[in-house]
């Protein structure tokens, strides 16, 4: 159940991903609407994070490509927002929450040029949104798990994009922060931004998310919540692997090179 | 002390300029090192500062003599080459990082030291003093070098600066970085070149091997004192001046000793007294920590028994009784009974102890903790009434009152702890 759309926010056409020798993402094709928040599910090893990690060019793509707002990524990355998976980060870095935030501000600014008062009056204002603004001032390493997620959540808004793609925003945030940063991805839905989560959560998802992506190294489901959440789909999604994927890809890993690179 | 004068009021001008040289590359090498520091690059510094010694070499063979021009530029070729050498390797082999860069470093090293004593045979006088490029001589700065090696570090300060805030977000969160767009590859590019200039201007006066102590320590101790990136730049680069200073006098009052080996000592020392006497993150404040808190537990246990007393309606308890309740404890008891004594929660009537108004209110918060926390861990986690006692024992010192009101408030605020003994309350009447 791939359902496409006219007019998309994002599309992705035909890629494919390895990491090494280790393909992860088999020829994926969807389109994205606008406006919703859109929920990429699938058990661990399926490539979600991979995903977008490929639309936003961090990792190389084998083959395809993927277009936001119908152009290059490159041309329109000051409307593009990114939140890396927390532990991807040394939370030990020498930095303030209000310093983590204003790391959103930079890209305005261009090279050079130190952030000013008024990038700090827009990262205390994303420190609020997020009930962080006590906590400007903190050590980073002294805030727990949910609090250094929401941090990053500050920063991603204070970057003002119109898309905001967030790599499993709600590990390790308890049940209240995770209710509240639904209803904050709701809003910015509500004002014609997308929202795009990784999440791994079946039961929470169907209440979250209008629309869901169901992916398990290939693509499996791309259409609205009510439609693409059944047992069958789910069952595709979670019932294991492919075998046939998992065969040719240790066949690929033992071979000298990755066939599926030009 | 004439020395000392002679060589800090700066009026012989090769003084001032062996000190400005010093000033400069201490600067440049610890602003670089907190970068490379906190990117968690110490190793690869380590390396570079190894691997320019055959640069060095290569640098004497081609131009016969000690231009400094020559020695910068083969000291950057091959400190480039190693830096280039170890991501390449890293990238195409299975091989760890630190395996690839103990060997290159070794090997590089190794060439520097095979091609230095080669040298040396050759008998040029023009080539003594070529030792000194192992360990340094500040006071062997003369005013060409100066030139060379100042303006490098000046380069290498002001690129730090301008890319501050680049570099920040590089090292912090690298995904993140080009996900917005920053040029990272280059960035880095930029950095590891700044990394190896940094090593490359401290050959003459430091040394090429000890220039990774003065890229690494400064930062290492900083850390301890700061938890801002900003302050802990300048308080690097006050330690690294520090330090290079130092060295430099040192060598200038005995002329037979090396600067960089002095250097390095003097930075020992204050990344040492960091360790143990940062306010913040010291082994000392750690150590004066733990004390209070054992003391303060002490101190709750005689408030217990106190309380103890009191609800098998016993009001005072004597001295010695309260020091039977803690064998072999009677030094640290007296302390912590005097202690109470000054904050006034218990007051002794010629060696009669009793709990004051105040303190009656802390032991019943202790005990009410205590008990709370038994009735949570039975309620909540379905442990057994007798295995309760002893993490209740020691979270009565440190459960907050915010957490006190949600235990309460989660076990709808009962009256009795799982043992049957009333959960004490400040309204309560005894």
């Amino acid at each position: 159940m791939i359902e496409q759309i006219n007019n998309p926010v994002v599309e992705v056409h035909d890629l494919m991903v390895s990491y090494g020798q280790n393909p992860v993402l088999w020829n994926i094709d969807l389109t994205l609407p606008a406006g919703n928040l859109i929920g990429i599910l699938g058990p661990n090893g399926a490539g979600k994070s991979t995903l977008i990690k490929a639309i936003m060019g961090l990792v190389e793509a084998n083959s395809g490509y993927s277009k936001i707002f119908d152009q290059d990524l490159n041309h329109v990355r000051n409307r593009v927002s990114y939140v890396p998976q927390r532990e991807s980060v040394d939370w030990d870095f020498p930095a303030s929450a209000l310093d983590i935030v204003m790391m959103g501000t930079y890209h305005h600014l261009g090279l050079f040029k130190r952030p000013g008062k008024k990038e700090k009056e827009l990262a205390m204002d994303c420190l609020q949104k997020v009930n962080m603004k006590a906590f400007a001032k903190r050590q980073i390493s002294e805030l727990s798990g949910g609090q250094q997620q929401r941090v990053f959540i500050a920063r991603a808004l204070a970057q003002q994009a119109d898309i905001y793609f967030m790599d499993e925003p709600f590990a390790g945030v308890d049940m209240s922060t995770e209710k509240a940063l639904v209803s904050l991805f709701q809003e910015m839905t509500a004002t014609g931004k997308t929202v795009i989560v990784v999440h791994h959560d079946i039961y929470s998802a169907g209440k979250y998310f209008n629309w869901l992506i169901m992916l398990n190294m290939h693509l499996i489901a791309s259409g609205p919540t009510e439609k693409v959440l059944t047992e069958d789909l789910l069952t595709k999604t979670y019932g294991g692997k492919l075998s046939m994927l998992t065969d040719i890809g240790e066949l690929i890993k033992k071979s000298d090179f990755n066939p599926l690179k030009n | 002390m004439e020395d000392f004068l002679y060589f800090f009021s700066f009026q012989d001008p090769n003084v001032l300029m062996v000190v400005i040289g010093i000033s400069l590359l201490s600067i440049s090498a610890a602003m670089v090192g907190t970068f490379t520091f906190l990117d968690k690059k110490a190793l690869v510094g380590d390396a570079i500062s190894h691997a320019v010694l055959p640069g060095v070499c290569l640098a004497f063979m081609f131009s016969g003599n000690k231009n400094p021009f020559w020695i910068v530029s083969g000291a950057f070729f091959t400190g480039g080459l190693c830096t280039y050498a170890i991501t390449w390797i890293s990238n195409y082999t299975k091989l760890k990082e630190d395996t690839v860069i103990a060997s290159v470093l070794s090997i590089f090293f190794g060439v520097g030291i095979v091609m230095m004593t080669q040298l040396q045979q050759t008998g040029n006088a023009s080539l003594s003093g070529l030792d000194h490029f192992i360990f340094g001589n500040a006071i062997s700065i003369v005013r060409k070098d100066l030139w060379v090696y100042g303006f490098l570090a000046l380069a290498i300060i002001l690129s730090i600066l301008f890319f501050y805030k680049e570099f920040k977000v590089m090292v912090f969160n690298r995904s993140f970085a080009e996900s917005v767009g920053l040029p990272v590859k280059r960035l880095e590019f930029l950095f590891n070149s700044l990394m190896v200039l940094a090593v490359v201007t401290g050959i003459q006066a430091i040394g090429v091997v000890l220039m990774a102590a003065l890229l690494i320590t400064p930062a290492a101790a900083a850390k301890f004192w700061t938890d801002r990136l900003d302050k802990m730049l300048w308080i690097a680069v006050s330690f690294s001046l520090v330090s290079g200073i130092t060295g430099a006098y040192i060598s200038f009052v005995l002329p037979h000793m090396p600067t960089g080996p002095w250097v390095v000592i003097v930075l020992s020392l204050i990344a040492f007294l960091s360790f143990f006497f940062s306010v913040k993150k010291g082994i000392l404040t750690k150590w004066i920590a733990r004390r209070n808190y054992q003391r303060k537990i002490h101190s709750d246990h005689i408030l217990k028994a106190l309380f103890g007393a009191r609800e098998k309606g016993i009001t005072n308890l004597s001295v010695e009784s309260i020091f039977n309740n803690f064998p072999g404890k009677s030094f640290k008891t007296q302390y912590s009974i005097n202690k109470l004594i000054n904050k006034k929660y218990i007051t002794d009537n010629q060696g009669s102890i009793s709990l004051t108004k105040k303190g009656l209110t802390e032991a019943k918060r202790i005990v009410r903790l205590h008990r709370l926390w038994e009735l949570y861990m039975t309620e909540y986690m379905n442990i057994a009434p007798d295995h309760v006692h002893d993490s209740a024992e020691k979270l009565e010192h440190i459960i907050t009152p915010e957490l006190e009101q949600k235990l309460d408030k989660n076990l709808n605020f009962p009256q009795a702890d799982p043992h049957q003994s009333i959960i004490p309350r400040d309204q309560d009447k005894s």
